[in-house]
């Protein structure tokens, strides 16, 4: 059930986006390739997805298959961090998609940042935020 | 050879310190020149010590952070490597006319920054093992190349609400398609569990010998085809680059046209062939048709031209599918065709908007029917601009003579008499319209002879003229003695056709 939420909300993500990049008006095309970027982010992360029985990093108590004990803190024990304890088998969610995420973020801040100035320049430039009326240039 | 070991690293980081370094000196202008000419011939020396070096010693990876395959792997092939010696051939002689070239406040504030960044997004791009840094490398070029096309330069008649128009374009579709990239490599992440691409590809073909290889990997194959088809400025995603290169100063068309095109048929090369094996039999059909149509569109767009920059931003689009026609073809042969003619047509083609750049600023205007007779004012020019457009081309002794002989005769070795005889039609128009350009430009009668003596102070400097001499001299050079360049090509085909010393390399490591 969660997956299929999943799917069909990054689904509905990239339909929103890709309606917003065929706008006209400059700053909906940016709105809208920032929420494509936001749902190829979801994507990368539903690769590492739980499937509703893969432990996350943090969790008080294991399902499924796991043993319960892990990825707790235990400051009693001196565990300051939730670490898996040696000897503990669990299958977790893998963290490097997070890892991929939080670049791609990154880079959609940055390039987000550079066009939403480009829009506010061509504005100045054109007098116009209309994209169908900045057509100097015929490709 | 052990300082040897952490060569690819540097090619990659100097630029990036670089970038960072040359904000401090601003002010110093003939100092930051110096210091980026001396950065430049530094990347080129090392990048082809790096070369040999592959060439003598076999592949070099380069461990970032001894991870081994799940770190980020540096990985310098023959083909990846000898695609850095091009782009910092390319780069060096670009950054010694750009010295000249540039407005002064252009060059002191933004120049140098960006375009040691651009440096170091293609050494990257070429030097990764790693899918998602390839990516990464993506997004450093495109900003880079964005926040240089906007600057200005003295045969620069581009406006500024133009150039800006151009970026826009230029920006949105690079993020779709960087999006689409980033879908793909998620996907291919979530289907095989690695980054690493020789790592991706051992596992695709194990998945392929038992026989439950899932359909969407030839989903992802297609959707990096249309990514790198979009960079390479393949048919029906060719439109922007007749906007966006020409509104650039003349440095960096000669980048953009020269190497951040190549960067597309790098990407077919190295993914497609190390990864996608199982899709390329409906892939190559696909390849070999959209460049056919790719040479048809550039060339006639290009006969209707008459804005000189437009023109020759036209005759990329036509050139770059000659290269994938030979990289669709997928032969041996034909590969090594795709290699020389990729090499000849970066260094001709550069050296061309190089010129093509101080041409303008001599005329004073980018309209050809407005310029005549220049070659009595711009001897020089002329013969550059002629060894250039021989070498488009394809007239020997220049290296477009042997890049079009070996692609065709590769084509007609692997039976493709149709797309060669059509790719033949469309040499004989790039022969036209290069010749009809120059024959304009720089014969008949001199117009506009009120500005006679404008020509006479608007003459390259020195820095310009070395660096199109040069760029000449290795023109020529190919075309005198292609045989190290054809050698190299084929062995680097080879390797294509047959990945496993280069798997064996990335894989064969110790893990921390």
């Amino acid at each position: 059930m969660n997956h299929t939420l999943l799917s069909v909300s990054i689904a509905l993500l990239f339909a929103i986006g890709t309606f917003m990049i065929l706008r006209k008006d400059m700053i909906k095309v940016v709105i809208g390739l920032t929420i494509l970027s936001h749902a190829t982010n979801l994507l990368i992360v539903s690769a590492g997805a739980f499937l509703g029985w893969r432990t996350p990093i943090i969790i008080n108590e294991g399902t499924g298959n796991s043993s319960g004990i892990i990825f707790t803190d235990d400051l009693a024990n001196g565990i300051l961090a939730p670490i898996i304890p040696e000897g503990t088998e669990v299958v977790f969610v893998d963290p490097l998609v997070q890892a991929l995420t939080l670049t791609a973020i990154v880079i959609s801040l940055a390039t987000t940042a550079f066009l939403l100035i480009l829009c506010y320049r061509v504005y100045q430039e054109h007098g116009t935020t209309d994209v169908s009326e900045i057509r100097r240039l015929k490709g | 050879m052990d300082s040897m070991q952490h060569v690819p690293i540097i090619l990659v980081a100097l630029p990036m310190v670089f970038a960072a370094i040359t904000v401090l000196f601003r002010s110093k202008s003939g100092l930051q020149k110096a210091l980026n000419i001396g950065v430049f011939a530094g990347l080129f020396v090392m990048s082809f010590s790096l070369l040999l070096d592959v060439w003598n010693n076999g592949i070099i990876v380069y461990e970032v952070g001894e991870w081994g395959k799940y770190g980020i792997l540096l990985v310098a092939d023959l083909l990846g490597a000898g695609m850095v010696v091009l782009s910092s051939l390319i780069s060096l002689m670009a950054m010694i006319y750009a010295t000249d070239y540039m407005d002064r406040k252009a060059l002191d504030a933004t120049f140098f920054p960006l375009f040691n960044l651009m440096a170091a997004g293609l050494n990257g791009i070429f030097l990764t093992g790693d899918i998602f840094n390839m990516f990464v490398f993506f997004e450093v070029l495109v900003l880079s190349s964005c926040g240089l096309i906007v600057l200005t330069g003295r045969g620069d008649h581009t406006k500024m609400a133009d150039k800006l128009e151009a970026i826009f374009k230029y920006l949105i579709l690079n993020m779709v398609s960087i999006i689409l990239m980033l879908v793909a490599i998620a996907s291919l992440y979530a289907t095989v569990g690695t980054l690493n691409m020789a790592d991706i590809a051992v596992k695709i073909a194990y998945l392929a010998e038992t026989g439950t290889l899932p359909w969407h990997i030839h989903v992802i194959a297609m959707m990096l085809i249309v990514v790198f088809g979009y960079k390479a400025a393949l048919f029906p995603l060719h439109f922007w680059l007749a906007d966006v290169h020409p509104s650039a100063p003349a440095p960096i068309h000669a980048m953009l046209s020269g190497m951040v095109i190549k960067v597309g048929v790098y990407g077919i090369l190295r993914v497609h062939y190390l990864i996608f094996h199982e899709s390329m039999f409906m892939l190559q059909p696909v390849l070999i048709l959209l460049s056919l149509v790719t040479i048809t569109v550039g060339a006639t767009s290009a006969v209707g031209q008459y804005d000189l920059k437009r023109l020759l931003a036209y005759s990329s689009v036509s050139q770059i599918g000659y290269v994938l026609l030979g990289v669709g073809m997928g032969t041996a042969y034909a590969l090594t065709a795709a290699m020389v003619y990729l090499v000849n047509h970066a260094i001709a083609k550069s050296m061309l908007f190089l010129a093509t750049g101080e041409t303008l600023y001599h005329a004073g205007t980018k309209d050809i029917r407005k310029m005549g007779g220049l070659v009595q004012s711009a001897p020089f020019l002329s013969i550059i601009f002629l060894i250039g457009a021989m070498s488009i081309a394809g007239l020997p002794p220049t290296g477009g003579f042997f890049a079009k002989l070996v692609l065709f005769d590769a084509g007609l070795g692997a039976e493709y008499y149709i797309p060669i005889g059509i790719a033949l039609v469309f040499a004989i128009f790039t022969l036209f319209y290069l010749f009809r350009t120059w024959l304009s430009i720089f014969w008949g009668e001199v117009k506009e002879h009120d500005k006679e003596d404008a020509f006479k102070t608007r003459n390259p400097t020195i820095a310009i003229k070395i660096s199109l001499a040069l760029l000449a001299c290795v023109v020529i050079f190919l075309g005198i003695y292609p045989e190290p360049l054809i050698v190299l090509s084929s062995t680097i085909a080879e390797q294509l056709l047959d990945p496993q010393p280069y798997i064996a390399a990335v894989l064969e490591r110790s893990v921390r």
